[in-house]
Parts: structure tokens; sequence; C-alpha cells
């Protein structure tokens, strides 16, 4: 059968792990040096931004009332960080309420529903309904309900976040390693104990998928819902409108770039916490 | 347990399950009856589809026959899982990516507390050692080679001392090098930790190599068509593969085959 034939068992099993070592991945520990820093990476991204930037510039210029210079934005800015500041903290606040309300009930729902088809069945046609309805169109009426508080910015914040997240956090659920559900069902674990050790872990790279989509919308749900309370409450979204209709252009802007930054500042949060959490993921999930 | 003492080991007693809708039942397992003794090592060969892991989930009381009945150690599927008395082995090690191989081998420790006591639980690192993954046993499963995930597997299925093991085709996803010595890894282990083995293959060879029984099933509907004792003596080495012994033992098992293929090719 084979030529090693007086080796014996002990001595296979120790020839097979030597083969082991060689073919073994790297530990997740090891570290490179980060991609961004060769040139071959940040130079392409470098050039396109210099480029539009230019191009602004050029359509700003010899258009002053289509949109301003990047450096009246700029002027703007500097002139009353006080000012911006305050409205980037209080938008920055309906987000990560807003949001976190909303991560944490279209997590709970999809548990709910993974574990109960029933009430899927029951809920999942109402939660469709209330998402095919616009946004833009529950604001106002949150509003009337609501005043102008912050509470109707907390709500349209966190409905936009929640369909992502219900709908992704119930895939993974469900995309359980089923070999690995039979040890457990063969071991009579708990369904709490399926849950905790195979399921809320396994789930993890859905709910990362899940939120790459929700945290971009909730900083749009922020801003819409203050679009519709318009002049009454700070935020940048007001600052948009109220700047707008008195076409002070650098102030729109400058407020439209402070969102911009939030929502790519939140998405590099998600990343780093994504690849301390889900190391273990060879792929990222695509998400629903 | 009393019962355990007049009853050791499993029964399976004319079993019979039928999948699909009322209109178009298909039966996988028609009136299958089998004992696997303390210690005994059974191994079931058939043809793909003949219901042989229809048969190890059954016993594993992951799916439910709709007729017969299995008992381990005298006792009904359902309270031996509930006592922690089986293990199971899939045919893919289905490790957590997550956990280090030492906490996934402590798995069966961390749940199911209830079934601790009083049993005679193993040291995960001396059982990892002993799998010759001592060096590995703080590394991620995706840092390890398939057959080392499979030895890891394994080691998580005998850690809770389980009365029955269950392995449904352990190696099939290896390549046949690193299968031998797995197979011969797994051998000579359970030589020294004697347990009632349910071993599903498709491999003569391996079949042979490690039962004191083979099982040769036949398709639609599945069923026991004989049963073949392996009488090499034990503790069996890699020497017994050229054994004139050995050589007859795989005719057999051979013929057997061939025969309840309908003379196809095995
Ligand atoms: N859950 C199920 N629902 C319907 N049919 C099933 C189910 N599980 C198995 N079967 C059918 O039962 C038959 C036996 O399946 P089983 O997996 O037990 O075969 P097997 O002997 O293990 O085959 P293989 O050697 O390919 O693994 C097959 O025809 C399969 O299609
Ligand atoms: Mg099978």
């Amino acid at each position: 059968m084979s030529e090693t034939s007086t080796i014996d068992a002990t001595a296979s099993m120790a020839a097979a792990e030597l083969a082991d070592r060689r073919t073994r991945r790297d530990a997740p520990s090891a570290r490179r040096a980060p991609a961004w820093l060769r040139p071959r990476v940040w130079l392409p991204t470098a050039i396109t931004f210099a480029v539009a930037a230019f191009l602004w510039q050029v359509v700003a210029i010899t258009n002053p009332y289509v949109i301003p210079t990047l450096d009246a934005i700029g002027a703007s800015l500097a002139g009353d960080p006080a000012m911006y500041w305050a409205n980037f903290l209080v938008t920055l606040q309906e987000v990560v309420i807003g949001a976190a309300s909303g991560i944490v009930a279209g997590f709970l729902l999809a548990v709910v529903m993974a574990e109960f088809r029933l009430i899927e069945r029951a809920v999942m046609p109402l939660v469709v309904v209330v998402m095919v309805t616009p946004i833009v169109a529950i604001a106002p009426a949150l509003v009337v309900a609501f005043g102008f508080g912050m509470m109707p910015k907390y709500i349209v914040t966190a409905l936009v976040v929640f369909f992502p997240m219900l709908v992704n956090s119930l895939a993974g659920l469900r995309d359980v390693d089923v070999k690995a559900l039979d040890v457990f069902r063969t071991l009579h674990a708990s369904k709490w104990e399926i849950f905790r050790d195979l399921r809320f872990p396994g789930c993890m790279p859905y709910v990362f998928a899940g939120l790459r989509i929700a945290l971009p919308l909730a900083v749009v749900g922020a801003a819409v819902a203050e679009f519709v309370a318009a002049g009454q409450q700070a935020g940048l979204g007001s600052l948009v409108t109220t700047s707008a209709a008195q076409a002070n252009l650098p102030v729109t802007w400058a407020s439209i770039a402070l969102l911009c930054v939030m929502g790519v500042l939140l998405v590099s949060l998600l990343a780093v916490v994504r690849k301390r959490v889900l190391w273990w993921s060879d792929g990222e999930v695509v998400a629903r | 347990m009393s019962a355990a003492v007049v009853d050791a080991g499993v029964r399976v007693s004319n079993v019979s399950k039928s999948f699909g809708a009322d209109g178009a039942r298909v039966k996988v397992l028609d009136d299958v009856s089998l004992t696997i003794g303390m210690g005994e090592f059974v191994s079931v060969i058939g043809p793909s589809g003949c219901g042989k892991s229809t048969l190890l989930k059954v016993v594993a009381g992951l799916i439910d026959a709709d007729g017969g009945k299995v008992e381990i150690d005298g006792s009904t599927v359902r309270a031996a899982a509930a006592d922690k008395r089986i293990g199971l082995v899939p045919q893919s090690p289905a490790l957590l990516p997550w956990r280090t191989v030492l906490d996934n081998v402590r798995l069966p420790l961390t749940v199911n507390r209830r079934a601790n006591a009083g049993r005679a639980i193993r040291d995960p690192k001396e059982l990892l050692a002993s799998f010759g993954l001592g060096h590995a046993m703080q590394k991620y499963p995706g840092q390890l080679s398939g057959g080392m995930q499979q030895r890891a597997a394994i080691a998580r299925a005998f850690v809770f001392d389980p009365a029955i093991m269950l392995m449904d085709e352990p190696f099939s996803a290896l390549d046949e090098m690193n299968r031998d010595q797995q197979r011969l890894g797994l051998l000579e282990f359970w030589q020294s930790n004697r347990k009632a083995v349910l071993f599903v293959t498709h491999s003569v060879p391996e079949a042979i190599m490690l039962s004191d029984r083979i099982v040769v099933m036949a398709a639609h509907p599945g069923r026991i068509d004989r049963i073949i004792d392996v009488d090499l003596p034990r503790p069996r080495t890699e020497e017994a593969y050229a054994s004139d012994e050995f050589r007859e033992l795989e005719r057999v098992v051979r013929t057997a085959l061939h025969e309840v293929m309908g003379g196809a090719h095995v």
C-alpha cells in the first residue's frame, strides 16, 4: 500500500504535522506595513482628488452663483469653527443615537425572527411596507407628531438603519454552519448556548455588511429629518437648507462637506472595528 | 445506571425512514438492525445515496426515524444526548473559526454543563498533544491544514468521553496520502482508547484497517446487505495493509459492494 510501511502511526502523524506546518496560513497577529503607505495605493486617489478640485475651481470662478470656490468654503469654515462644530455635534448626536437604536432594534427583531418563523411571517410584510415608504415623506409627518425637537430625527435615522440591519442579521443568523450545528445538537446544547457560541459570532460578517450600508444611510436620515424641521434646530442639514435659502453658498457647501466628513469617519471607524472583530472571516459578505 | 451494565453499546432495531411528500415518498432506510458493542469499531460502507449518513443521523438523534428504535447503553437517543454520551465527527471539521483549537476542543465541556458531573473528562491539552496538535493549541482553525483540522474535530468528540462515537467520512475531504496518515493516527489513538464507533466511509482499505465489522449497505431502499467480520489481529499497524488476510478481506468487501451495486463497477 505504501513504501513507508516500517514507520508506525506515531511517526506518520509527526510527518503529517511537518507537512501541515508548511501549508498553514499567516497568523492573524502578523503585521505588515499598511497598504495605504505605498504610493501605488494612495497616488491614484490623490490625483483624482486634485483633478476634481481643479475642475471645481474652474467652474466656481467662471460661475460664482453656481458653486463657491474652495477657498471661500475654507474661509467660511475657518471664520466660525465654533458654529460649525456645534452643528456637527448636533447631527452626530442624531446619527449616533438614531443609528444605535435602529441597529439594536433591527438585530433583536432578526434574532426573534430567526428563532420563530411564525413571527417573521407575521411581521415581515409590515416591515417591508414601512420600508418602501419614502423616508422623505415620513419625516414631515413625524415632525408634526413629535415637534421640532430631536425625537423625529432619532426616529427617521433609526428607521433608515433598521431595515438593512434586520435583513442582513437575519440572513447571518440563518446561514449557520449546519455541521457545527449538528455537533451542538448531539451535545444537547440549549438554544441559548447555540446562540451564544454559534449563531451570534457566526452572523457577525453579515452584521458588518449590514452596518456598512446602514451607517452612511444614518447620515442621510439625520440630514433629511433636519431639512424638514429646518430653521428651528441646529444641525448640518438645517444649516444646508437655511443657508441655501439665503443663497449663502459657502455655508451650504461647508455644511455639505462636513456631512461628507461625518460619513467617511463613520465608515472608517467601522472598517477598523470590523478588522478587529472579524479577523477570522476570510471574505466580506455581500450585503443585501 | 443499571441498564448500561445490562445493555451497553448501541442497538438499532428495525429502523425505517422515508423522505419526501406523501405522494412521492422515498424509502431511505428499510428495516435496519445493527448492534455495536462496547469498544467495537463498526464501519458502514455502500453506494452513494444508500442512506449511510441518514443512519448515522438517526443514531445521533439529528433526525427521527419513522419506525423502529435506537438505544444507546439501554436508553433512548434523546436521553443519551441529554447526558452527552454521543460524540459526532462530521464530514467537514466544522470547527468554530473564531475560537482557538484548544477552545474548540473545550467546547463540548462548556455546553450542557449539567451532564459534566461525574464523568471521565479528558484534559483537552493532553488530548490535543496525543493527536499531534500540541504545538497548535493556541492557533485558529484557519491556520491549520485540513488534516490538522479534522484531528482537532476528532479530539473535540473524544474530550467529554462519550459512550459512542459517530463519524461520517471524516477523512473524505483529505488527499490520499494525508488520509492514510490520519486514519492510522485515529487507529492508534482508538486502540488505546477503545470506544464504540460507527464509522461511515467510502474507502474499502479504510474500513478494513479500522473495523471489527463492516456493514455493507445496499440502496433503493437503503438496507443492510451483509455484515463482514474483520478478524485481523489487533493492535494493527500500517503493516497490516501488506498481509494476505488484508488482501483477501479487500477482495471479499469489493465483491460484496460489486453485488449490491448490481454488478456496476466499484
Ligand atoms: N433531508 C432529506 N430530505 C430528502 N431526502 C433526503 C434527505 N436526506 C437524505 N435524503 C435522501 O436520502 C438518500 C440517502 O441519503 P444519505 O445522505 O443518507 O446517503 P449516503 O449513503 O450518506 O450517501 P453518500 O455516500 O453520497 O454520502 C439520498 O437519496 C438522499 O437524496
Ligand atoms: Mg453521506
